[in-house]
């Protein structure tokens, strides 16, 4: 820097002083303060003063510059947990559609001791003009939700097999949680149980605000499954130290997701999500039975699901696909530690084995599953005119994993064994 | 303040500028005294201006703090004070300069590891010195060649590159990134024959990878560069240590300097596709290797039920080497030479390497089919041939294949024999049953 010559010359100037007669030589008052400043500035205690002043400056220009404290300058969003630039791209310049008007913002409040609920809604909006004139709108919501499960126990099924389905993989490195590309769950460790012994859990869900003129709604865009993973936990962590039931190591996506879901398959002519037996073209009409699509999710010791639906027909103004079900396997320890209570202490139906509920559109039941408690729930549509689709799910995942049927076999089924 | 600010700024501004015009005049009369040689240097007899610049005009207050820098005794740096130096003095400043700017621009280097401090990262820069002397037990001589990784966009297999690791003993190690070629002639032979043999122990933790003592192989995983295509195979990184032989068991220690080195390429290569995270050492959860197996009658390659009918036949193969763990494939081989099995029985649960197999299910032979096939619904498909029996199943998990093969021949009697048993064994252990197949007549 430039404004450094002064100090330098002051500092250690050798003897010969040729004239000092530059404020001589002037006669305004500027001259004269000019000649005092330079006085001071060659006087020792004016030389310290003025170093400093000027080291100050570049320290504070240069953190400035290089964005490090206290100047760094990163938002942070929901509850500090989330930082701006931190990784995910819903928190990165990519998680704005358009160049105008963009804005990230959240409002929530975090869990406490005394009250370990959290919540808290990221809203990522952005605008962009086509050539032609036409306006996109973006608007991302993010919401995160950190507590215990929902304590009716309908509405528990419903919650977690939402996050089970259609999508969803399980989370890298052994975290007891799924994600998708916008949504996941996360349980948390025993440590944070609820004082009724529930478990708590972290979710995320994000939405996208459809524009009316839309023909399909838009699917948020939040950086893919493994970003998803990365925002649940370090939501789970943050949440954790306020309501005071962190551990001494937080919690941490060790590893990439190893595979992500199929393709939804809509052309195969076989059994949905090739499960045998599982025949749903039968119960339907020919022409919607070419709409029909399947979603073959995880499938591995631990997680199973397989959704069906009826894509949405463009030529009849439908905007969305009309959910058929979503049938899901899941005996990871601490996500059916969610269920808990959830069934009585008896059959859900005649002939089925464990305990269960079943209602209209949601049928649940667990049981001994080659020595571990196994949950098998369906949202939706559980029969068809022919077949029962949630008996043959339960049946055929049962026997992929080794154990006894644990719906009642008809004679078809119970032929095959 | 603001306006003295800004007079100081102006100031100093123009202060710079006639300063800059005195080195301009000195740098010429400096060349022009060293073109006379180097005696004549120590001598201030040109015409350089020593008495700064010119004054400023009393009527531009603004450009006094400037006349005023300018007139104030030169900086002890200056080119002024250096020329009173003596001769002697000179030199001894210009070799301390010298030596200072070496041993600064060294430092740099040193620190920020570049120029002849660069520590030398093999394989694409995934490996430094020491990674590379824990694959040669400690030695540190090794040379290494490379392809960069790179893609080939007209043939479309996906980025490839390779590496080769050589000790001057004559060791070598061989390291490659590919996506595993489904097509005909592609890696279900040769690659399955040495990367899927029963040696390999699957790398565990969600992983699809194996590793022996000298055979590495892992797909770089779906969450950092996205799912294959159904019909191609798998992005890998294999690596390759030399001869397997199979009269030996696995080194366990050996295993583990591969299980490294093939977690540490596939790491720096997701690092260089922008992903984070890192995945972890897999060498503790390597499962015991396999072992020759003293197979019972009643069990072929450990297969319960399965049997080989007519003793003359099934004493004429050696003892089994059936693959542990669990993962990926279960491979059974009997009676290896060069890596190449006479009989290998495998069933490829992972339906990403099922691919592998998928194009040659389609392949001619006799067709096998499955009881429950109907004209709309099968099971899979299949084929028996003289050299082997291939069948791929649409399982919950995915395409699963299930596979006889021998390499030398007149064993067309025994893939007949033992196909069905070991098909409908196999889908029951890993879920896919019940699975009867017909035998082609």
């Amino acid at each position: 820097m430039t404004g450094e010559s002064p100090v330098g010359s002051s500092g250690g100037a050798p003897g010969d002083i040729p004239g000092d007669s530059g404020a001589d030589r002037t006669h305004g008052a500027d001259a004269q303060r000019l000649a005092r400043v330079r006085r001071f500035v060659r006087t020792r205690r004016g030389a310290v003063a003025t170093g400093l002043a000027v080291a100050l400056l570049a320290g504070g220009l240069g953190t400035w510059a290089t964005d490090t404290w206290p100047f760094d300058g990163r938002d942070q969003y929901c509850w500090g947990a989330w930082e701006q630039d931190s990784g995910p791209g819903v928190l990165g310049d990519e998680g704005f559609e358009g160049d105008d008007g963009r804005s990230r913002t959240s409002t929530g409040t975090a869990p406490t001791p005394g009250s370990p609920r959290g919540e808290c809604r990221l809203t990522v909006a952005s605008s962009h003009t086509f050539s032609d004139g036409d306006k996109d709108r973006q608007r991302t919501t993010v919401r995160v939700r950190y507590g215990p499960p929902p304590k009716s126990a309908g509405q528990r099924v419903s919650w977690l097999g939402g996050y089970l389905a259609d999508r969803a993989m399980p989370l890298p490195g052994g975290l007891p949680g799924a994600a998708d590309g916008n949504h996941g769950i996360l349980v948390l460790p025993e440590r944070c149980d609820a004082r009724d012994g529930r478990p708590t859990a972290v979710t995320l869900d994000a939405h996208e605000e459809a524009a009316d003129d839309d023909r399909v709604p838009d699917v948020p865009d939040l950086g893919g499954s493994q970003d998803v993973a990365e925002l649940l936990v370090a939501a789970a962590n943050k949440g954790m130290k306020a309501a005071g039931c962190a551990g001494a190591e937080p919690l941490r996506v060790t590893s990439v997701l190893p595979e992500l879901p199929e393709r939804a398959d809509t052309f195969s002519r076989g059994p949905v999500c090739r499960i045998p037996g599982l025949d749903v073209r039968a119960d339907l009409t020919k022409e919607t039975a070419m709409r029909l699509v399947y979603q073959v999710g995880a499938v591995n010791e631990d997680l199973q699901s397989c959704s069906a639906r009826i894509a949405r027909s463009v030529r009849l103004g439908e905007r969305s696909d009309q959910p058929l079900f979503d049938a899901v396997m899941v005996r990871e320890p601490r996500l059916t530690r969610l269920l808990d209570g959830v069934a009585t202490t008896e059959a859900p139906a005649k002939g089925w084995r464990g305990t269960g509920d079943f209602a209209a559109d949601r049928r649940f039941v667990r049981a001994e599953c080659a020595g571990r408690p196994t949950a098998f729930l369906l949202l939706g549509t559980p029969t068809g005119a022919t077949s029962d689709y949630f008996a043959t799910f339960t049946n055929a995942v049962a026997r992929r994993l080794g154990c006894a049927p644990v719906a009642p076999t008809t004679d078809a089924e119970g032929g095959r064994r | 303040m603001s306006d003295m600010d800004r007079a100081m700024n102006k100031g100093v501004k123009g202060a710079e500028d006639t300063d800059a015009e005195g080195t301009d005049a000195e740098g010429a009369a400096l060349t022009v005294n060293a073109a006379k040689g180097d005696g004549a240097v120590g001598a201030p007899t040109d015409g350089a201006p020593t008495d700064g610049a010119p004054a400023a005009p009393a009527d531009k207050p603004l450009g006094v703090l400037a006349a005023a820098i300018a007139a104030a005794p030169p900086p002890w740096w200056h080119w002024r004070s250096l020329r009173r130096l003596s001769r002697g003095h000179r030199r001894r400043a210009v070799a301390a300069a010298v030596a200072g700017a070496l041993l600064g621009g060294t430092l740099v280097a040193w620190q920020v590891e570049a120029g002849p401090f660069e520590r030398e990262q093999a394989c694409w820069g995934a490996l430094d010195e020491d990674d590379v002397a824990d694959l040669f037990h400690g030695k540190r001589d090794i040379e290494y060649s490379q392809m960069d990784i790179g893609y080939d966009r007209i043939a479309s297999d996906g980025p490839s590159g390779r590496c080769e690791l050589r000790s001057p003993r004559g060791h070598r190690v061989r390291a490659q990134l590919h996506r595993l070629d489904t097509r005909f002639g592609g890696d279900r032979d040769v690659w399955a024959d040495e990367y899927l043999s029963a040696r390999m122990t699957p790398l565990g933790g969600g992983l699809l990878g194996m590793v022996s003592d000298t055979r590495a192989w892992l797909a770089v995983p779906e969450g950092c560069v996205g799912r294959t295509p159904d019909r191609d195979g798998p992005l890998v990184v294999d690596m390759e240590a030399g001869w397997t032989t199979y009269r030996d068991a696995v080194d366990p220690d050996e295993r583990a300097r591969l299980a490294r080195a093939v977690v540490k390429l596939v790491n720096h290569y997701m690092a260089d596709q922008g992903c984070d995270s890192d995945l972890p050492d897999p060498t503790d959860r390597l499962a015991a290797p396999a072992r020759f197996l003293d197979e019972k009658p009643d069990a072929f390659c450990g297969v319960k039920g399965l049997r080989l009918p007519g003793s003359r036949e099934s004493s004429s193969y050696e003892r089994p080497m059936v693959s542990s763990g669990g993962g990926p494939v279960r491979t059974c081989d009997r009676d290896v030479l060069f890596g190449h099995p006479k009989l290998r029985l495998m069933t490829v649960e992972n339906s990403r390497l099922a691919a592998l197999y998928e194009g040659l299910s389609f392949e001619g032979g006799r067709r096998i089919t499955a009881e429950g096939d109907t004209k709309d619904q099968v099971r899979g498909r299949g084929f028996l041939r003289e050299d082997m029996a291939l069948y791929q199943a649409s399982c919950q998990t995915g395409d699963v294949t299930f596979l006889i093969r021998s390499d030398g021949g007149g064993r067309a009697a025994d893939i007949r024999r033992l196909m069905p048993r070991y098909i409908a064994a196999e889908a029951d252990r890993i879920g896919c049953g019940p699975l009867r197949l017909r035998l082609p007549t």
